[in-house]
């Protein structure tokens, strides 16, 4: 185990990995909170028809799968506020066009790319030096923006009516959260994919949801749950040698029914109802 | 009748957030969901945010008028309880600390005593007053219970649809214009009570 820890790729992934896992499980938080849980499942498949129209034009893959993430918040969350139909039907028809989307860019190459399916699995041990320098030079501006409106964020995750009538403006801290997951879901694509980003953003926070009921402390167990998870999966699969992605969320579902098992919420409400 | 409606010398189509932040605002009785994880102080410390507006960061100051509207309200012995375990009545106490930590001008409640048992309706009223009273705020009540607010109101405004009558209780509360408003024959007796009774229509 320490031997593995000298090669410079297990540095690398390690910290791709910590980033990553701190980073989705900051902006779970206002995910889970806010309601946003399919929307994550949304954008990412979104980014990875970005990502897939990039290599077919060969334009940057990271660029696209930007571009794909965040039309797609936009739109759903202009949906949302328009009221016009339900968030998980919008998102719902998205999801599945963007994902068409992909199927039809990858069908339109002429020859077959395994990078990409890099893309929709996820593998944390082949990062390199210059993808680690993007994680963290968007995690920064990302985790920045948190810290920034972190009060008009938390309002608007409780109550988002109530923040716009009190005086924040509830709206457009609406539209920098789903710009944050959008910018969230394209930074772990490389890491953990398209298809499990999702488990990434929503399960620690869900967990910590089990343990807490302050705010603040929710978000800090999110993190450290977050960061154990996925340090903790990156090295069981190089150890064992299983696939990182699988590795980091099963070990994040463990301890979520842990969690659920064990969580004080469920035993006061037991205990209430005998 | 046509005309334009103000607040603070503001056309209210363009109230700005800061003209916002000024209005203390507590929301209809929703359903709160009881599992989200907020204590009862970090819910009233929201009501600083507007007033504080972007880029500023809660201080002790603001967690003192926040720990002082607790305190007006009478919750300040549950700050660190989880808001969903307490009472309806009890949230409606936090939301009202919430909209007094915004320091207002005006407080709006908008059916505060909906949802509440009897008891616990009257008490939030009294607190109301009591607000009213202690702290000169000026509060705007919509409500469909005159009996509870008639004795206690400067100025009462029927409105169904349109505007029926607005002044002083003994101007509004005549049988001639709540029979317009209720379609029902009313009985207004002297000392407390309006009692919706379609008394004409009993065998």
């Amino acid at each position: 185990m320490i031997d593995l820890l000298t090669y410079d790729f297990m540095q690398r992934s390690l910290l791709a990995a910590a980033m990553v896992g701190g980073l989705c499980s900051v902006i779970g938080v206002f995910v889970v909170l806010r309601g946003l849980a399919f929307m994550g499942a949304g954008t990412a498949h979104a980014a990875f028809a970005g990502v897939a129209l990039g290599y077919l034009m060969a334009w940057p893959p990271l660029l696209m799968a930007i571009l794909f993430g965040l039309a797609t918040v936009w739109v759903t969350g202009w949906v949302e506020e328009k009221g016009r139909m339900k968030l998980d039907v919008s998102i719902g028809i998205l999801y599945t066009a963007t994902m068409a989307l992909a199927i039809l860019f990858i069908g339109l190459m002429k020859t077959y790319n395994a990078e990409i399916y890099g893309y929709l699995f996820g593998n944390v041990l082949a990062v390199t030096s210059e993808e680690l320098g993007i994680i963290a030079g968007l995690s920064i501006v990302v985790i920045g923006a948190i810290v920034l409106f972190s009060k008009e964020l938390y309002f608007i995750a409780f109550d988002q009516e109530m923040a716009e009538a009190s005086g924040v403006p509830a709206r457009r801290i609406f539209f920098l959260l789903l710009t944050l997951i959008a910018l969230t879901v394209v930074i772990s694509l490389k890491t953990v994919g398209a298809i499990l980003v999702f488990a990434m953003i929503l399960i620690p926070a869900s967990t910590a949801y089990q343990l807490t009921h302050s705010l603040s402390t929710l978000t800090w167990y999110s993190v450290l749950i977050g960061i154990t998870c996925s340090v903790g999966g990156v090295l069981i699969s190089s150890y064992w040698d299983i696939p990182s992605g699988p590795a980091i969320v099963l070990l994040a579902t463990v301890l979520f029914f842990v969690a659920v098992i064990f969580s004080p919420k469920r035993q006061r409400q037991s205990l209430s109802t005998t | 009748m046509k005309g334009h409606l103000k607040i603070f010398d503001c056309a209210c189509d363009e109230l700005r957030c800061h003209h916002r932040a000024r209005i203390g605002y507590l929301p209809q009785k929703g359903v709160v969901d009881r599992n989200f994880p907020v204590t009862v102080l970090e819910t009233v410390m929201m009501g600083r945010y507007g007033t504080l507006g972007l880029f500023a960061r809660p201080s002790g100051k603001d967690r003192k008028i926040a720990l002082d509207a607790l305190a007006h309200v009478g919750m300040e012995g549950h700050r660190d309880s989880a808001l969903g375990h307490l009472s309806g009545g009890q949230q409606q106490r936090v939301f009202i600390a919430r909209a007094l930590a915004q320091q207002p001008d005006v407080l709006l409640l908008d059916e505060p005593t909906t949802g509440l048992d009897i008891t616990t309706q009257h008490n939030v009223i009294e607190l109301v007053q009591h607000l009213h009273e202690e702290l000169g705020l000026t509060v705007l009540l919509i409500t469909h219970d005159i009996n509870m607010i008639r004795s206690r109101v400067d100025r009462l405004v029927l409105l169904k649809t349109r505007l029926y009558a607005a002044g002083p209780p003994a101007d509004v509360l005549k049988p001639e214009i709540l029979s317009q408003v209720y379609g029902k024959d009313l009985v207004i007796t002297e000392k407390d009570l309006v009692i919706v009774e379609d008394y004409h229509h009993h065998h």
